[in-house]
């Protein structure tokens, strides 16, 4: 009798093993049904929510894969959300928001799903955990040689509401793209606030301020903030009388624009998210960081009216040459280095 | 380029008025309701309120005044059910609080989605109202005598609010509504009335400073804007010890850090960004340790009134 309950309860827990195994195995060697993004904000701010959440959708449309987006989810805890899309059968967590760091690996761990997170580029584990830390200083730096060009009182600010580090790598490149236009101008920085990227009203003060110390052409970071950046600069003057300019990130405002939008540094996350789920596809995933770079257009500078043709010409060629190595710009993700370069420039 | 021009200097003070303001009318209705006995944990959920809809207001009738009374009603909706739940219904403040500060949250935010997440519409500001000749004086004339008509009533403010509570059968009211709440239904006077009074005159405070952060300072509503302003006044006004002046000065302090953490960005001064960042926080640490000490909260603040009971 005893014998037999042994070889019952080995057989079972052998099995449960084994189909757990497989099961598991079988999650991570193809069978990609659906994956889920996760925003803190809403899905419409022309910005960073925006971008993962359409890229998430074209990600969809290229591989097949359900998405499943939860936005809005602003910047608490979030562990509830990762627990209940991980539990409805979600094959990726993306975590967009550097925020998520912390708790979407938690969770992945616990319910033995993979995630993809921001901003932490040493945090890669095979099968568990991909970053996709965006660099787009290539296209920062182009942003950086064209305000160096309009600006009339060759004083130009960065504003930024927080300091991530794919931040930090466009404020380090947009400064040197400056002084390799025109070392004379002076760039000024702000930052509004740990973590205000909704801090519009923020966002509006500190862009007064700096417009006030100089500057007429701003190139602004922020989710929700870079809304009051806009404001600032469509209701302040230039310290010569003239118009200031805003130099956008990651999405296009082009639509609400008043006459005051210069450019944006424009990302394109999908081939990002598709090679993701290719990745996860393959077995691969975590094994490698996800970057954006203007070869393959997944990054871009923004054309828009405000900009002189004869300018944006030299602004083509040098984004020739930086996509031919002939200009090479190195991403530098610490704030220090963007400390360091700002007072460099000044 | 020289940076420390006038027009400069006088963009910090702005700056700094635009980041108090908000926090000195939330403050003083937070101080109001906590001497009446309830723990307003919703302020930030009313500010956020007043906020879409002071500016929803200011948008579709193109009135800043129209917003900013908009904005002082919707914090008076958010702060009618915090009465209703923590006056009438006697339920838990603190976690009243943070669930009506959650609902307003995520209430505007789909209404922002909604209405405005695809054409973002901007305001033109607010025209000030000079104060000849004073706004004429160098520097201070064109900070605190060329602003808009809710920075006068938010110093006017301070002024009723501190004659209120001194000088007044109503001050006197309220001080027993939080102290000896039983005293007070003793000598006849309506505890939950009182207390409910209390709390929706915080709401229309609270409302008005979220009105003037997306009216007067951003021109734009985003969701989450408040920012955390709501428990930053709460800070304030448990810091002021019941004075309203205290608030002003509170207020002013906090906002004032703030720009002077922006001039010292600007300047390049060599100092990590977190260490400036601090500044502000620092500063009420500070007032903490030197106020805080003699701080005294009223008897029954957090507690529910139920009459005859002991």
């Amino acid at each position: 009798m005893k014998k037999w309950m042994i070889e019952t309860v080995s057989s079972t827990a052998l099995a449960l093993a084994l189909v757990g195994g497989l099961g598991t195995a079988a999650l991570h060697a193809g069978e990609v049904k659906s994956i889920a993004i996760l925003t803190p904000e809403q899905g419409t701010d022309m910005g960073w929510n925006q971008q993962g959440v359409d890229a998430a959708k074209a990600a969809d449309k290229a591989t097949g894969v359900e998405v499943v987006v939860a936005e809005n989810l602003g910047y608490g805890d979030v562990r509830p959300t990762l627990r209940e899309l991980g539990e409805d059968g979600a094959s990726l967590l993306i975590a967009h928001a550097s925020g998520y760091n912390t708790a979407a690996p938690e969770i992945g761990a616990e319910l033995k799903i993979p995630v993809a997170i921001v901003d932490s580029p040493d945090k890669l584990a095979a099968g568990k955990v991909a970053d996709y830390t965006a660099s787009g200083h290539q296209g920062a730096y182009l942003a950086g040689r064209l305000a160096a060009k309009v600006s009339r009182t060759k004083v130009v600010g960065i504003v930024v509401s927080g300091e991530p580090p794919s931040w930090n790598n466009m404020s380090v490149a947009f400064a040197e793209g400056v002084k390799a236009e025109n070392p004379a101008v002076e760039v000024r920085y702000a930052v509004i606030g740990p973590a205000a990227y909704s801090d519009a009203a923020g966002g509006k003060r500190v862009t007064e301020t700096v417009i006030a110390s100089g500057a007429d052409v701003i190139f602004g970071q922020g989710n929700g903030s870079s809304f009051g950046m806009l404001q600032a600069v469509e209701t302040t003057k230039a310290t010569d009388g003239g118009k200031a300019y805003f130099i956008d990130v990651i999405g296009d405002k082009t639509s609400i624009d008043k006459g005051f939008l210069l450019s944006s540094v424009v990302w394109d996350l999908t081939p990002v998210y598709t090679a993701m789920i290719e990745d996860l596809k393959a077995d691969k995933f975590g094994t490698r960081n996800y970057d954006i770079k203007l070869s393959d257009n997944s990054l871009s500078l923004l054309k828009t009216k405000n900009v002189p043709d004869d300018v944006w010409a030299q602004i083509e060629a040098i984004k020739a040459d930086i996509i031919a190595g002939k200009i090479v710009v190195e991403p530098k993700y610490d704030a220090e280095s963007v400390h360091k370069l700002v007072k460099a420039v000044q | 380029m020289a940076l420390f021009t006038q027009s400069f200097v006088i963009t910090l003070f702005l700056g700094a008025i635009a980041a108090g303001i908000p926090l000195l009318l939330a403050g003083l209705g937070e101080q109001l309701s906590e001497k009446a006995g309830v723990m307003n944990i919703g302020l930030e959920g009313m500010m956020l309120f007043g906020a879409y809809t002071g500016f929803l207001a200011a948008w579709a009738s193109g009135s800043p005044s129209l917003g900013f009374i908009a904005g002082a009603g919707g914090g008076v909706v958010v702060a009618s059910l915090m009465a209703l739940l923590c006056v009438r219904l006697g339920l838990n403040q603190i976690v009243t609080g943070i669930a009506l500060t959650l609902a307003a949250e995520g209430l505007t935010a789909l209404l922002h989605f909604v209405q405005f997440s695809r054409t973002y519409p901007r305001l033109d500001g607010v025209a000030p109202l000079p104060i000849w000749p004073l706004s004429e004086i160098p520097f201070v004339g064109p900070v605190l005598f060329n602003n808009n008509a809710v920075f006068y009533l938010a110093i006017v403010l301070v002024v009723v609010f501190s004659w209120i509570y001194r000088q007044t059968h109503l001050g006197a009211a309220l001080l027993a509504a939080g102290d000896k709440p039983a005293a007070l239904d003793a000598a006849g006077v309506d505890v939950m009335r009182t207390r409910a009074m209390a709390v929706l005159i915080t709401g229309a405070l609270a409302g008005l400073g979220g009105a003037y952060m997306s009216i007067a300072v951003a021109g734009v509503f985003v969701p989450f804007m408040s920012h955390g302003n709501g428990f930053i006044a709460i800070v304030l006004a448990m810091l002021a010890r019941g004075r309203p002046l205290w608030v002003l000065g509170g207020a002013l302090l906090f906002g004032g850090s703030l720009s002077l953490t922006t001039a010292l960005q600007v300047a390049g001064i060599d100092v990590p960004t977190d260490v400036i960042q601090m500044l502000p926080f620092a500063m009420v640490m500070v007032v903490l340790l030197v106020a805080g000490r003699k701080a005294a909260l009223p008897q029954a603040l957090g507690e529910s009134f139920v009459r005859g009971a002991r």
